[in-house]
């Protein structure tokens, strides 16, 4: 699954760390969905679409 | 909710912690998860292997609380692990419970083919016959343990590479 998590985060100026406390997962996991090696949970790509103010399709696209 | 209130406020578990040599092994959290499985494999040890002829000597409701009290401590372990595998993250959790679930796999195979194998002769044939009217047969907590801890870092290597 694409994502576009990466420029999100670095439009805020948010390091991966950042994030991840704001998600409230480990950093590792941030890497590996921007990476898109992992497909997060859809309670997790919820809260990710909450905390930047958008829509889950706006976040994550289907390949 | 992904995680209850309590769990958010602290810090998340990660499969490394248990890891030696790892950076971010803890020694602390390793004894957390795993101290009942030491002290399960110590009472297997002691009485499966160093007092084995002494214990059959002793009365059956002393054998049967050894053997108890061993399951008890592996129960307990369950407990721990189960709590840690909780205080993790979905991918941690992820990764953690599916080298948990091969490791068991692997073990329960690997115990149940060296049993037939063993029923068949052939680490006698390959090995000789064990002294003092013994058996090849390894059903005791420590192989089951080191079985274990050999699948799963096996497994949770692997699982921690694809998604790295």
């Amino acid at each position: 699954m694409k994502n576009k998590l990466r420029e999100l985060r670095a439009a805020k100026e948010w390091s991966q760390s950042d994030l991840a406390d704001k998600l409230e997962v480990s950093r590792q996991t941030i890497n590996a969905i921007e990476t898109e090696k992992y497909d997060p949970s859809l309670p997790l790509a919820f809260k990710a679409a909450r905390l930047f103010k958008l829509k889950i399709e706006d976040i994550f696209e289907a390949e | 909710m992904l995680y209850s209130e309590r769990m958010t406020k602290e810090k998340l578990n990660i499969p490394g912690e248990i890891f030696m040599g790892n950076q971010e092994y803890s020694w602390r959290m390793d004894w957390q998860v795993n101290g009942w499985l030491f002290v399960a494999t110590l009472i297997s040890c002691f009485f499966d292997i160093i007092f084995h002829h002494a214990v059959w000597q002793w009365p059956v409701g002393a054998r049967v609380g050894i053997q108890l009290a061993e399951f008890a401590a592996i129960a307990l372990w369950a407990r721990g692990l189960a709590r840690w595998i909780r205080g993790m993250d979905e991918m941690h959790r992820r990764i953690t419970l599916s080298a948990v679930l091969f490791a068991v796999s692997a073990t329960f195979f690997f115990l149940l083919l060296w049993h037939r194998l063993d029923a068949a002769g052939l680490w006698d044939v390959l090995f000789g016959h064990p002294r003092n009217g013994g058996s090849w047969d390894i059903v005791t907590v420590g192989h089951g343990f080191l079985l274990l801890t050999l699948f799963y870092f096996a497994a949770c290597s692997v699982l921690n590479r694809r998604y790295k």
